[in-house]
């Protein structure tokens, strides 16, 4: 009897394990459009109004939690945002002057104004029903999908500091709801352009640390200072491909570090885009598609 | 727990509700740098009052609902959830632990080998970006929310399950000393 409950047991632990195993060897082994992608796609969509319901019904328990902690945070916060209102008076000025020269320059080279951003993409605003709760994976759900003209790989902006910047991209989208991975997702590499230096690299996360991105790759004689802008590079070189257009604010250069012996700068910066409290976000759709998807009967 | 229809419905409803609230709402509450994880709590609860087998099978369930709903690695919550359920059903199974602050520990425990665990699939499968020590800091603050919550998050669990359950796992009352009983638990008998 007691030999009989205790193969019983084993072989209950040996089944689950293995079926857990089995899971992710195939849904590794699969590409995106395969079975099990599917039938977690199919799984989003009929859990997305549950946690669309449970995201509005639980936000005024999350607000009251998270002021708390607020309260806290906003007195050493206070002394940093005096002393950035200064700097930015300061920067205002000069951007306005930097920004009558640059539309000139623009006039003078024939530069089509639509492609800087945003005006060259149509926002789609989304609530985020759910998200990731480990740092090895960053990833949200929102309650917009191809339905409202979202596809694969359009991205996707969130408010924060100095007006928010780039949070993620789209990875996948159901008719409903779609799935964004977020800058800070282990598998994110964002090609980016450090203003006004002008020099270029690929934005990587630190896992575990969303205020904290490294800006690889930039060669070593190319000069970063620190409080620069880095922004999407919306290049299309091989080396440094991206999938964003160019222009989208990412963060602000905080600190550079060049070590003798790596061959690379090795840049931090802290993400404009408040990625740990998002209630809603963004995503930059090319413009016509929402449009011409309202029109289908 | 007693194997029924009505065992299944009280695990899965609570399964559900675990994950709604865990991946819609707690998520977003940041204390100190990390949050409460309750998904390891529920696995941990429901093997603590109802055994190895039924705890496995929650933490697998769990972990694929988990995964599914978020859309990440099929299968690598479930392997970690499964391990975590079994691992605490024979704790109980083995120990019988009658203490009425048993869940703080047990919590902790699945907490603490559930992040470690996770961590480290999460590793094996595909960590190519640079690690901060701030992960460290995060997972030591969720097992420690989670054995502050531990008390009246074991408690609810077991309300639930009370009615399929066995035996019921009211805390009991410690035996006393073989000093205070005498070496064969009958003095005082005669008085």
């Amino acid at each position: 009897m007691y030999d009989k409950t205790v193969r019983r047991r084993r072989a209950a632990l040996l089944i689950f394990l293995a079926l857990s195993i089995g899971l992710l060897t195939v849904y590794f082994g699969e590409s995106a459009g395969g079975g099990l992608h599917a039938v977690q796609r199919g799984a989003q969509e009929v859990l997305a109004p549950i946690e669309e319901g449970a995201s509005r019904a639980f936000k005024p328990f999350r607000d009251t939690i998270n002021w708390i902690g607020d309260v806290f945070d906003a007195k050493g916060e206070n002394k940093e945002l005096k002393e950035e209102n200064a700097r930015l008076r300061e920067d205002l000025a000069e951007a306005q002057t930097a920004q009558r020269e640059a539309e000139q320059l623009r006039d003078l080279v024939g530069l089509p104004k639509g492609e800087l951003f945003p005006q060259a993409t149509e926002p789609v605003t989304a609530r985020v029903i759910a998200r990731s709760p480990t740092s090895w994976q960053s990833s949200i759900q929102i309650d917009k999908g191809s339905s409202d003209g979202i596809e694969e790989d359009m991205p996707v902006i969130a408010s924060g500091r100095d007006g928010g910047g780039l949070a993620g991209k789209v990875t996948s989208v159901g008719s409903g709801t779609a799935r964004v991975t977020l800058i800070t997702d282990e598998s994110s590499a964002v090609s980016a352009q450090v203003m006004p230096d002008g020099a270029a690299g690929i934005v990587r996360p630190t896992v575990g640390d969303p205020d904290d991105m490294l800006l690889d790759f930039i060669e070593k004689g190319r000069r970063v200072s620190e409080d620069t802008t880095v922004i999407t590079s919306g290049s299309r070189s091989d080396r440094f491909e991206s999938l964003f257009p160019r222009g989208i604010p990412i963060g602000r250069v905080t600190r550079v570090n060049a070590e003798e012996r790596e061959l690379y700068q090795r840049v931090h910066i802290k993400p404009f885009a408040d990625l740990k409290r998002m209630d809603f976000v963004q995503v930059l759709t090319e413009p016509g598609i929402s449009d011409a998807r309202a029109a289908l009967p | 727990m007693i194997p029924g229809p009505s065992s299944v419905i009280r695990v899965s409803l609570m399964i559900l509700v675990v994950v709604v609230f865990q991946i819609s709402c707690l998520v977003q509450i940041r204390v100190l740098g990390g949050g409460a994880d309750i998904v390891p709590l529920l696995v941990a609860a429901v093997a603590l009052y109802a055994g190895s087998v039924p705890g496995a099978a929650t933490g697998f369930f769990t972990g694929l609902l988990l995964d599914l709903a978020l859309g990440t690695n099929l299968g690598a919550s479930s392997l970690v959830l499964t391990a975590v359920g079994y691992g605490a059903g024979r704790y109980r199974e083995q120990r019988d632990p009658a203490h009425g602050l048993t869940p703080i520990p047990v919590a902790a425990a699945a907490t603490a080998a559930y992040v470690l665990a996770y961590s480290a699939v999460s590793f094996m499968l595909s960590i190519d970006a640079p690690v901060s020590l701030l992960v460290v800091r995060e997972m030591l603050v969720t097992v420690l929310l989670n054995a502050l919550i531990a008390m009246p998050f074991f408690a609810l669990a077991r309300r639930v399950l009370r009615p399929v359950l066995m035996v019921d796992p009211s805390p009991r009352r410690r035996r006393e000393s073989t000093i205070a009983q005498g070496p064969i638990g009958l003095r005082g008998l005669g008085a």
